[in-house]
């Protein structure tokens, strides 16, 4: 593992190099993966006529799981200085993302037709679009 | 359960949970740029921040009308969505014609553009469901 030191503040806030940023784009890729495969599974469902089931919940705790690591990850990057360029929007989405897909779920739970389906495909992509949103806030770009 | 059969179908039903969530979603969106607008750079462009939070709370209200769907909030419903519909295309029009119309851009600006045009479609869509579940049908529960 490279020496990820960086000291003053002013070189360490935009710039993201090295083993972080790959650290930081894996567990990104890997949620956004995880999205589209819950969503494929929702897909399935919709196209089978068939409602949310509770294994599925399951796989949506798992990519929670994973954005709650995220959340760590940002919060220990903030803690020495190698943020998001623009910190409060940064965690604005982040708010977004983690809660997204627990209220979804109940709301698609609670329905047991193929639209729960919808519900979760629909929630499942958007949790990937706003992780992508987040990398661009995160980079500055 | 007796279902209110006269008042019409619940709107957060069936393929309404879809609208609903799309809306909450909207809503999460519109919600959380007035904010950052409003605590960041509010002086910037007053008309286009305050134009933003005007979205937010109309899909914030919205979500909530079509979601519990009872009688008494339909009329809500009606009035949100309709606000939107209205909204998005005003904006939207008049953003055209002039890009420096409110300042900044807003959700509506450009009927939508910067969320893919789901501001523009989704009223009419609300609208379409309000109208389609507004009377009874004997497939109510299958729906």
């Amino acid at each position: 593992m490279e020496a990820q030191v960086t000291h003053g503040p002013i070189a360490a806030t935009q710039v993201l190099t090295g083993s972080l940023r790959d650290v930081i784009l894996a567990l990104l890729l890997l949620v956004v993966a995880l999205c589209v495969v819950l969503a494929g599974w929702a897909g399935w469902f919709v196209a089978r006529d068939r409602a949310v089931i509770l294994n599925q919940l399951w796989g949506g705790a798992v990519v929670e799981a994973f954005v709650l690591v995220q959340g760590v990850v940002a919060i220990v990057q903030g803690a020495t200085g190698a943020g998001a360029a623009d910190p409060l929007l940064f965690w604005g989405y982040y708010a977004t993302t983690l809660v997204i897909l627990p209220i979804a779920a109940a709301w698609a739970f609670a329905e047991r037709t193929k639209w729960s389906s919808v519900v979760l495909l629909v929630a499942s992509l958007t949790v990937a679009f706003l992780e992508w949103r987040m990398w661009q806030i995160w980079t500055g770009a | 359960m007796m279902e209110q059969r006269t008042a019409g179908r619940r709107t957060g039903r069936g393929f309404g949970r879809v609208l609903v969530t799309v809306y909450g979603i909207l809503a999460f969106a519109a919600l959380g740029r007035s904010s950052y607008e409003l605590v960041v750079k509010f002086d910037e462009a007053p008309v286009a921040y305050t134009l933003s939070t005007l979205a937010a709370v109309v899909y914030v209200l919205a979500t909530f009308a079509l979601a519990i769907g009872t009688p008494a909030w339909r009329l809500t419903a009606w009035i949100t969505v309709g606000i939107e519909a209205v909204g998005v295309v005003t904006v939207g029009a008049l953003s055209l014609a002039d890009a420096q119309a409110f300042g900044e851009s807003t959700v509506w600006s450009g009927f939508g553009q910067g969320y893919g045009y789901v501001p523009l479609v989704l009223p009419f869509v609300g609208l379409w469901w309000l109208w389609r579940t507004s009377h009874s049908t004997s497939e109510e529960r299958t729906a």
